[in-house]
């Protein structure tokens, strides 16, 4: 229509039509269209059938008024596909922005020129063709390549790895950190009810520094890069493996909170169990074993093996990278250990490194 | 605007494997057999280390005497510390039914005592002990751990500093044994060996000088000590000064607020060849060491020992029960697996 009183009406009955007969019309610039014959099912946006709305620059500048856009937005989303052509790109922006906004839904524009660069920028994930057109697109977008035929193995392919590998099973890479966090902290609180709550740490000074940054963040750094659940020829055939991303099924506060209780009963089996073996032991030569420096450094040890297990455990994937990381941490740790503990080191620092002679 | 082939292909990421994501990998697959093979033989080490382990602590003898109780009227002396240059001792007797076979190791006990509070751990000074820094002149920071203990009223500084040196376990302990129901003779003990390779040798060292006293001059004793550290054993130059044994093993923090630490072996000589016979002891203790202010409570054991240590039975139990539970896992895990194995082939579509 030319006004925006047309396009409303125009709109409407559309709208009537998707719950009605076998019906085309074609007034207007409006054009709507069956494409077949739909059930009785009149649900709100669950219509049965294939719809297409098309639409042309000119309607739709009336279409997007504040007053007259969530009619279309409604029918938009029954259809199964909108074509919005001859539209400026400053429509196309809007048009991104009133899915973005009214509907609760992750959206992706892709294009390839200069006119496009504003509906990149709108939507949640932009992505630029670079080619005929030139690089602005690019410049602005997310992620970019030479064809649109590369999308689907975005999506289907990197898009679903990358979501496997944050979340799947709680305890790859946001899951992974709680977990070794909470393995490694909340063991002081149990320690507390044993040392007067006085704040004792069960690690020596340099454990506590170099856990995170050494021992640790190598593995899971290449289980982030690298892991696969499926081959990416696999993912390309079966589409259906996209949908647990969609659905958010992988982390949600249910599986956060497994991966919390996990990490509440490894640092209870962590502490208990030592706490066990050295409360009434003496070596077997009569010497002092159960003193505070030995407690610690066995913590720390079955610490770092468990918590490295744990992720040798996770990795489905595992390429030389992975080994590499996982046994060098391991081996690492213990390098580190050996050389603290000896006595030369105690020679020149008598104060900074007080374990000599542990291992 | 037309694009060269070559400008194009500048653009083209390496199509090597690393950045391809086609690392050559390895694909985990748990099958059946694996996870449960694996569960059998883990179960299978567990229970036998944990047998193992629980046989060698049960055939280990030990006894402990506590003798706060006992020892009551010394514990009131103690407690108010105006009188601590009265002596006091006191005499337990007990009976062993069996021979103690093999070497025996006599050990005091504490109980409540938090050897690993924070402060107190960090109430040391390493570079002191080791007989290089015994003045603590030069690092400011020492002289902050060892507060309140690093210097006396006049400003002497005290050696060694720190409160954990200050609290040392003072009481003496000696065993009798009562041969034939006469005269009680004493059993040899041996002072030495009782601590660590490292820390005898490396970690604690006198300053260097021919006389002790004269190497300590100028420090003063920490203010709960009867004897300055120079006169710890006056008979063994081995055995004075930072070098002491006991001053040693009290030195080393206890993990957790019950610990015990080794006092004195038996000197297998004379009657005590094969060990402690049996027969009726007693043990005279000059209490020194005040705990009753703070709940605690000192005992004394005697214990002999095995390859796998004390008579310590968790790690035995633990191992057993992990054992035990993975074989249940397993024999679970096999039942559901034997009874999915039934339904032949049903191919199922990727989710």
């Amino acid at each position: 229509g030319n006004t925006a009183v047309e396009v409303r009406e125009e709109l409407r009955k559309a709208k009537e039509n998707l719950f009605g007969q076998n019906r085309s019309s074609s007034n207007g610039h409006v054009v709507f269209e069956k494409q077949q014959l739909e059930l009785d099912s009149v649900v709100e946006e669950t219509i049965t059938g294939d719809y297409a709305l098309i639409i042309n620059g000119h309607s739709l500048a009336h279409a997007l008024e504040s007053d007259v856009k969530n009619d279309l937005l409604e029918l938009a989303c029954m259809c199964k596909t909108v074509v919005c052509c001859r539209v400026t790109p400053l429509q196309k922006a809007q048009v991104v922005e009133l899915v973005r906004n009214y509907r609760n839904a992750v959206t992706l524009a892709i294009g390839d020129g200069a006119n496009d660069v504003s509906m990149i920028k709108s939507a949640h994930i932009g992505v630029g063709i670079s080619g005929q057109e030139g690089l602005q697109a690019v410049l602005a977008s997310d992620y970019s390549f030479a064809q649109f035929r590369y999308l689907q193995r975005l999506l289907l392919v990197h898009g679903r790895w990358s979501y496997f590998r944050m979340c799947k099973f709680m305890c790859k890479f946001l899951g992974y950190f709680f977990y070794k966090n909470f393995a490694f902290t909340l063991v002081h609180f149990w320690f507390g009810f044993f040392c007067g709550f006085s704040a004792q740490t069960v690690y020596d000074q340099w454990f506590i520094t170099l856990f995170n940054i050494v021992y640790t963040s190598l593995p899971v750094l290449a289980m982030g890069i690298f892991d696969q659940d499926v081959s990416d020829q696999n993912s390309m055939d079966y589409p259906q493996l996209y949908k647990p991303g969609q659905l958010n099924l992988l982390f949600n506060k249910r599986q956060f909170f497994i991966c919390m209780a996990h990490g509440i009963y490894t640092s209870l089996a962590l502490f208990f169990i030592p706490y066990g073996a050295f409360y009434n032991v003496a070596g077997e030569d009569g010497q002092h074993i159960a003193d505070y420096q030995s407690f610690a450094v066995t913590m720390a040890t079955s610490l770092v093996i468990v918590v490295s297990v744990q992720i040798a455990l996770d990795t489905s994937y595992w390429t030389v990278i992975n080994h590499v990381f996982i046994w060098g941490s391991i081996a690492t740790y213990f390098s580190i250990l050996f050389t603290m503990h000896s006595n030369g080191i105690f020679g020149i620092f008598p104060n900074q490194f007080p374990f000599v002679g542990n291992v | 605007m037309k694009r060269t082939s070559e400008e194009s292909q500048s653009r083209l990421p390496d199509n090597s494997a690393l950045k391809q994501q086609q690392l050559p990998a390895y694909r985990l697959q748990l099958t059946a057999t694996g996870v449960l093979s694996g569960f059998f033989a883990t179960g299978v080490f567990c229970l036998g280390v944990g047998i193992i382990l629980i046989l060698s602590a049960k055939s280990i003898k030990e006894i402990e005497i506590k003798y706060t109780k006992i020892c009551g009227n010394c514990a009131k002396l103690r407690e108010d510390a105006t009188n601590f240059d009265k002596e006091c001792t006191c005499s337990i007797p007990f009976y062993l039914s069996e021979t103690m076979q093999g070497n025996v190791y006599m050990y005091y006990k504490l109980y409540g005592f938090y050897q690993n509070l924070y402060r107190y751990i960090l109430s040391r000074s390493n570079s002191q002990l080791m007989g290089t820094d015994l003045k603590i002149v030069n690092k400011e920071k020492d002289v902050g751990t060892c507060a309140p203990f690093s210097r006396s009223h006049d400003g002497t500084p005290i050696a060694p500093c720190g409160a954990i040196a200050n609290s040392i376990f003072n009481d003496t302990i000696i065993l009798s044994y009562n041969l034939n129901s006469s005269i009680p003779i004493e059993v040899p003990m041996l002072r030495s060996g009782i601590t660590w390779w490292t820390d005898k040798y490396v970690k604690f060292q006198n300053p260097r000088s021919k006389n002790l006293s004269i190497a300590f001059a100028g420090t003063t004793k920490p203010p709960s000590w009867a004897k300055p550290v120079y006169e710890l054993d006056q008979e063994d130059p081995e055995n004075n000064g930072f070098l002491n044994d006991d001053f040693i093993v009290w030195m080393r923090a206890a993990a957790f607020p019950t610990f015990k630490k080794l006092y004195r072996r038996l000197n297998r000589i004379q009657y005590f060849t094969e060990g402690l016979p049996a027969g009726n002891y007693s043990f005279n203790i000059t209490y020194n060491f005040p705990v009753t202010r703070f709940r605690g409570e000192k005992s004394v054991v005697l214990s002999t020992l095995t390859w796998s240590g004390g008579s310590n039975l968790f790690l035995g139990l633990a191992y057993t029960v992990t054992g035990a539970v993975t074989w249940l896992a397993f024999f679970s895990m096999m039942a559901i697996h034997l009874m999915l194995k039934d339904r032949k082939n049903t191919v199922q579509t990727c989710i």
